[in-house]
């Protein structure tokens, strides 16, 4: 689908390459250059209506921010600086006074409307506050702060933002620091009349020819759409969080350490033409990519790249499980007779590769500790056994049906962790006590606790496959058990309760996107299909 | 584990197939003069339909394939009337496709057009490509197709009908394919092509004549 793409609450990022760190520390290892020259400062207070359990009322929120002046097609337009203060009414600390609340804690949603051309979405921007004291009379002044997503288009054009719903949770607490009844309130605020427009937060032009160096420059027109712009226009939202404090510098990997990288070095996975939709049979540069290089290939060798979703069900939210490298050995291919049909059966056997270890990159996930706290956390899947891929292909008329699991035991191994903003000492042997674990169909076949994701397919005599082949890629889809965490803590202190609470626990679905395969060991490459050094070429982008 | 018994069905039925293609009237009568007409001239074809490729009853189809090289007048029975320089199956962003999933094919050219047989009444030359030989992936499965294809020319409609018949091409290796595409396969090569005089809308003509 093209178009604005809103990305809820889940953190995306377009960063390139290796990375797809995916949540939450990104904005903070932002170079300055990564940001257009000139910077547009918003400062903007706007009515809007709330509405409190005594009835609605008034506020007034204010914005600020900044944004790139201008920036050019495909770049990143990254708000900073944001701040989000309600003042809430006489009547709102009423209602906390009734509940004997001493304090406050709040977070914020505003909602932005993002547009451009025809094209429109929306952004979450996630404020959260430190706690303040109720007055005891007058307006409640919070202002919360955060990271929010960033936009990228592939089109040239003015991309307007604009505000619009807004709400705040508020976690009172008593002078004793325990929860009030009922523990929060939340309070929902709609724009209030705005004769002079100003909730249009700002204008950024988009074009083509902007250099991203020289403020003096003006911009192209911005109707003009970019020749170099591959698809429709589509600003996307790509990196909601919830951070509150800047992290420590990461690789655009999310690597504990190394040169910051801003986004545009990196392949972006979640926005742009993937490409899958470009031409197989142009063999064109690659986009920056994890290396995928099959040390000793055999004839059987085949790679593929896969990234998608998690679904963390104590979040509500879902993080990016970034680009990965997967390489198996292709097994033989066989006719099986069964009562409904012959059915092809294509296995294989393999496993993750990144830097010559069976794992994922790194990368960034956010969680909620009790229910509101947020959590991040540096974190890799990484596998404890090996990986299965089966098709199995039935041969009816006139569809032929694919179903096809792929399996792979994996833990989840944190790296480092931050609640709030304040970073936790994990250890370097925190993980799940054992392997993420789906249902697995055949058990008795299939042993131990592994992840099983399923795809299904079907293939028409003369038309492109649908859905999901082990060879053509697509998507898989899975539900994980996250076990209890395990060796997490350091200086003797022990945080696998905490990891467990935020993160452990059933019902976390998974969708992951796997690229075509590279035939990396067949004496003529498929160009389409692979790279000169027999990479993949295909880039799949996560889909929800 | 591969099962040879079911394997042998699927081939079975995959011949039985083959014969009633390789069933047409025949009564042609031997040329030795081909006069093709423009003389020489560049040719390009466009596919009719798909062009399939089926190995043990799995079909690899394309939807979009192309081929281009020369057409001169010739002598002989069979005579040689085209070379096919240029032969590609898929298009950018239309691979060919099969129950496997994606499949390439490589040809290895060039391939010679050869006729022996003219019906004057209906302007049609029945002959073969020669010197097929292409190698198909799919997956890590890799093999390699040699032989020859039947096929008719129709002067009125530039149409040419490949339908090969079993036993004129081989897998003469293959890798990785298991049961799936054996060595000695005999895979069936079916699709037609819209042939036109290079960069004209002109559809070159080939008669067969016995002075």
């Amino acid at each position: 689908m093209r178009g604005p793409r809103p990305t809820p609450r889940s953190p995306r990022t377009r960063a390139r390459g290796a990375t797809i760190a995916a949540f939450v520390a990104l904005a903070p290892l932002l170079p300055a250059a990564a940001v257009a020259a000139g910077t547009l400062k918003v400062d903007a207070a706007l009515p809007y209506v709330c509405a409190l359990p005594s009835g609605e009322r008034p506020a007034t929120v204010r914005i600020t921010a900044a944004f790139p002046e201008r920036a050019a097609v495909g770049e990143e337009i990254r708000p900073t600086d944001v701040t989000t203060t309600v003042e809430l009414p006489p009547a709102a600390v009423a209602d906390l006074v009734a509940l004997k609340a001493a304090t406050v804690r709040a977070e914020s949603r505003l909602t932005v409307a993002v547009a451009q051309n025809e094209q429109r979405a929306e952004a979450v921007w996630n404020g959260t506050a430190q706690p303040v004291p109720v007055p005891t009379e007058g307006p409640l002044t919070l202002t919360t702060t955060g990271d929010v997503p960033s936009l990228t288009t592939d089109t040239a054009g003015e991309m307007t933002l604009t505000a619009g719903a807004f709400a705040v949770d508020l976690a009172p607490a008593g002078a004793d620091g325990a929860a009030t009844d009922p523990p929060s309130l939340a309070v929902t605020c709609v724009p209030g009349d705005d004769p002079e427009g100003r909730a249009r937060l700002a204008a950024v032009p988009v074009g083509a020819a902007v250099p991203t160096g020289e403020p003096g420059t003006p911009p192209p027109s911005p109707t003009v759409p970019s020749p170099s712009a591959p698809v429709t226009g589509l600003p996307r939202p790509s990196l909601p969080t919830d951070r509150t404090a800047p992290a420590k510098p990461r690789t655009a990997e999310g690597a504990p350490s190394g040169t910051p990288r801003g986004p545009l070095v990196g392949p972006r996975t979640d926005a742009g033409p993937a490409a899958d939709e470009e031409a197989p049979g142009t063999p064109e540069p690659r986009p920056d990519a994890p290396p995928c290089v099959t040390e000793k290939p055999t004839p059987a060798s085949l790679s593929a790249y896969i990234v998608g979703y998690s679904n963390v069900r104590k979040l509500n939210g879902a993080n990016l499980i970034p680009l990965s490298c997967i390489q198996v050995e292709q097994g033989l291919i066989e006719f099986v007779e069964r009562p409904d049909a012959f059915h092809v059966i294509t296995p294989a056997e393999g496993g993750l590769s990144y830097q010559g270890r069976r794992q994922t990159p790194p990368f960034k996930a956010t969680f909620l500790t009790f229910g509101f706290v947020p959590t991040t956390a540096t974190v890799i899947l990484e596998q404890v056994g090996p990986l299965t891929m089966r098709g199995d292909m039935a041969l009816t008329f006139p569809v032929n049906t694919a179903l096809a699991h792929v399996r792979v035991p994996v833990v989840l191994r944190v790296l480092d962790a931050e609640v709030n903003g304040t970073p936790l000492e994990v250890g370097p042997s925190c993980r799940t006590e054992s392997p993420l674990k789906s249902v697995e169909p055949e058990p008795d076949k299939y042993p131990g606790d592994h992840l099983v994701l399923v795809g299904r397919g079907e293939y028409e005599y003369g038309q492109d496959s649908k859905g999901y082949l082990v060879l053509d890629g697509g998507p898989l889809t899975g539900e994980a058990f996250i076990p209890a965490f395990t060796g997490c803590g350091a200086d003797g202190e022990n945080i696998d309760r905490l990891l467990t609470a935020a993160i452990s626990g059933p019902g976390n679905y998974i969708k992951q996107i796997q690229s075509p395969v590279c035939s990396v060991g067949v004496p003529e490459a498929p160009a389409e299909l692979c790279t000169e050094d027999r990479q993949p070429r295909q880039i799949p982008k996560p889909e929800r | 584990m591969k099962k040879p018994i079911r394997n042998l069905a699927v081939v079975a039925g995959a011949a039985s197939a083959a014969f009633a293609l390789a069933v047409s009237p025949a009564s042609a009568v031997a040329s030795t003069v081909w006069t093709v007409t423009p003389s020489p001239a560049n040719f390009t074809a466009l596919n009719s339909g798909n062009i399939v490729l089926s190995v043990n009853g799995i079909a690899m189809t394309c939807t979009k394939s192309n081929a281009a090289g020369t057409m001169q007048s010739a002598t002989g029975n069979p005579a040689t009337v085209g070379s096919i320089s240029t032969m590609v199956f898929g298009a950018p962003g239309v691979p060919c496709t099969s129950v496997l999933g994606t499949v390439v094919a490589t040809p290895t050219l060039p391939w010679a057009v050869k006729v022996f047989d003219y019906t004057a009444a209906t302007g049609v030359s029945k002959g073969y490509i020669d010197n097929v030989d292409a190698t198909v992936t799919a997956g890590a499965c890799n093999f390699r197709v040699t032989g020859k294809a039947s096929g008719t020319y129709t002067n009125s409609t530039g149409k040419l009908a490949v339908s090969s018949t079993s036993g004129e091409l081989t897998v003469v290796s293959a890798t990785n394919c298991g049961g799936a595409v054996p060595v000695g396969a005999k895979p069936i090569f079916k699709g037609d092509y819209l042939v036109k005089v290079a960069g004209t809308t002109t559809i070159p003509k080939i008669v067969g004549s016995n002075p």
